[in-house]
């Protein structure tokens, strides 16, 4: 099911690895089985061959926003949104010290954007062509998820994300399988030394693109042709000084997709290529972390017909600081801006080309996020989280989730709230 | 402008509160060694190897074997000492990377033991093995590389 709903990988990405990502589920179910009925004995796992490793995740949220703006469901209405879920299992087997397999399949449930199907979230071969004291090289075949920014590579497993929602002003969650992952081959490395550790990705690839979702974020709405992917580059660069206290990271990546129009009157055969360059800084210390990055999201489409070609860049930004009053309890605050144009922050000289159109509609090419939030540990495998947003701008809302948010009849609200509450459970 | 001060001399009372509370969480452990596997014929091993080897980035020793790294529970007092002594990280920052390895898919994470007990008989028993340990639990079953 997860092959028909995720860009067709059965018939060009590597079907190994959708073999092994079944087996492994197949396998895993067994396993889970075994480790519930030792539930009190965790995080100690059965033995199990070949180095193979079951791990897992699932979370619930529940959210409330003000006015008519949903997000991720109806939150918005009186007993607020309980569409936001996310259910993980991976498996990965290390056969031989130079090789690894690893494959996770992933269900998640968001708003009418993620109906929660299980689908491969991913599934590659990793070899290490070269590993000594200092340094290692290797390749990875498959389905990888894409190097972007700190969070994108394990954006849905709430452990390892900051709060329950990420800035939305670079990990959108509209346009989230564009940028997720991708099928194709990465080359990495790594070199280490008391001046710090140096580590890339580069990967040649094809995104996955098929879907509504990311239909709606392209074109604000459904159209008769579809999306195909093409040949597309991702790659970053990280630096960490002192095992991590100090984090930087630089991703470049250049994502293009085409348009079939098929029956489609209205648009041509267009091409769409988003070009986003992320930077990101961190520091940790025993107690606080403070966390920033900023993406200068290029984007540009062509020869669509009646959609304009289009040229502009896009600015987000966000900085975060996280206090740890004990590693039981965390706060964090952030403030997180996306500017659609950033040579049109407010969307005025967007109105000004459609002002028939576009009046009253400016708040959706930005929107400033407030956010604070807390975290609560209550055990390693157990984590309770709550956060407050304050929003100005609907520019990350999805059209799946708010019809009428790109016409006049909208019944948005440019200043909205939002709360949201979290459990997760991993092993 | 009094009230502004009050509550900047609040705060800093309540950071100071959290601070020495703080401390005393982090309390002494015995002293402790690095220990491996006897096949293990390291002798001695830098700080930046076992930072590489605990963050699950170097998968094998200079013969080629596999290396199976044990820990203690995140929150063992043992496992705290350990990694901001040896490894100049914190525990929470040792446990992000290990997440963002297992679930990306590009590593794995370490082996989890319950007890000193545990940890001795598993790198005791299990080829390439390396873990750490109090040193009046150490017997001779086990190496005690050197950390430069």
């Amino acid at each position: 099911m997860y092959l028909r709903s995720n860009n067709g990988m059965g018939k060009r990405a590597p079907w190994a690895a959708s073999v092994f990502a079944l087996s492994a589920l197949v396998c895993s179910l067994s396993v889970q089985a075994q480790a519930l009925s030792k539930l009190l004995q965790l995080p100690e796992m059965p033995k199990l061959p070949h180095n193979l490793q079951i791990h897992g995740f699932a979370s619930q949220s529940w959210l409330m926003s003000s006015g008519n703006n949903n997000f991720f469901g109806p939150s918005s209405s009186g007993s607020g949104s309980f569409d936001f879920r996310e259910l993980g299992l991976n498996a990965s087997m290390r056969p031989l010290s130079r090789l690894q397999f690893s494959a996770q399949m992933l269900s998640r449930t968001a708003g009418q954007g993620s109906p929660g199907n299980v689908r491969l979230d991913y599934g590659f071969m990793d070899y290490t062509y070269f590993s000594g004291e200092t340094s290692q090289l290797g390749i990875r075949l498959g389905r990888m998820k894409n190097p972007l920014g700190f969070y994108n590579d394990t954006r849905d497993v709430p452990f390892t994300r900051p709060s329950i929602l990420l800035p939305q002003s670079i990990y959108f969650d509209r346009t989230r399988k564009l940028a997720i992952a991708a099928d194709g081959v990465h080359l990495y490395g790594e070199y280490r030394s008391d001046l710090g550790d140096i580590s890339f990705q580069a990967g040649v690839v094809r995104p996955l693109v098929r879907g509504d979702e990311t239909e709606a974020a392209v074109f604000g709405g459904q159209r008769p042709g579809h999306l195909a992917p093409e040949i597309s580059y991702v790659g970053r660069v990280n630096y960490e000084l002192d095992g991590g206290r100090v984090r930087l990271a630089i991703s470049a990546t250049q994502l293009n997709v085409d348009y079939a129009p098929n029956s489609d009157n209205l648009l041509q055969a267009g091409s769409l290529r988003f070009t986003p360059l992320v930077f990101s800084a961190q520091y940790n210390a025993e107690r606080w972390s403070i966390t920033s990055e900023y993406a200068l999201r290029h984007l540009q489409l062509n020869n669509f017909g009646a959609i304009r070609d289009m040229d502009y860049y896009g600015e987000s930004y966000y900085f975060q600081g996280a206090y740890r009053f004990t590693p039981a309890w965390e706060g964090f605050v952030r403030y997180d801006v996306l500017l659609t144009d950033k040579d049109d922050p407010y969307g005025k000289k967007w109105v000004a080309e459609n002002p028939r159109a576009r009046t009253g509609l400016a708040d959706t090419r930005f929107a400033k996020d407030m956010t604070v939030g807390l975290r609560w540990n209550v055990t390693p495998e157990f984590m309770l989280r709550v956060e407050y947003h304050h929003v100005n701008g609907n520019g990350w809302l999805s059209t799946l989730d708010n019809p009428n948010l790109n016409n006049h009849s909208r019944d948005v609200s440019q200043r909205w709230d939002l709360f949201s509450i979290l459990g997760s459970y991993r092993f | 402008m009094t009230i502004r001060k009050n509550i900047a001399r609040y705060s800093l009372f309540v950071c100071l509160l959290f601070a020495t509370s703080y401390a005393g969480i982090a309390r002494a452990v015995e002293p402790y060694e690095i220990v491996t596997h006897p096949s293990v014929n390291e002798k001695t091993l830098s700080k930046s190897s076992l930072r590489a080897i605990f963050g699950m980035r170097l998968h094998a020793w200079p013969d080629g074997t596999a290396i199976r790294v044990f820990v203690m529970r995140d929150d063992a007092p043992l496992h705290a000492s350990f990694s901001k002594e040896q490894l100049n990280v914190f525990p929470y920052q040792l446990r992000l990377a290990w997440d963002r390895l297992v679930f990306s898919g590009t590593g794995q994470a370490p082996d989890t033991v319950a007890s000193p007990e545990e940890m001795l008989s598993k790198v005791a028993s299990t080829p390439g093995a390396i873990g750490y340990l109090t040193k009046s639990k150490t017997d001779g079953r086990v190496n005690v590389p050197e950390i430069k």
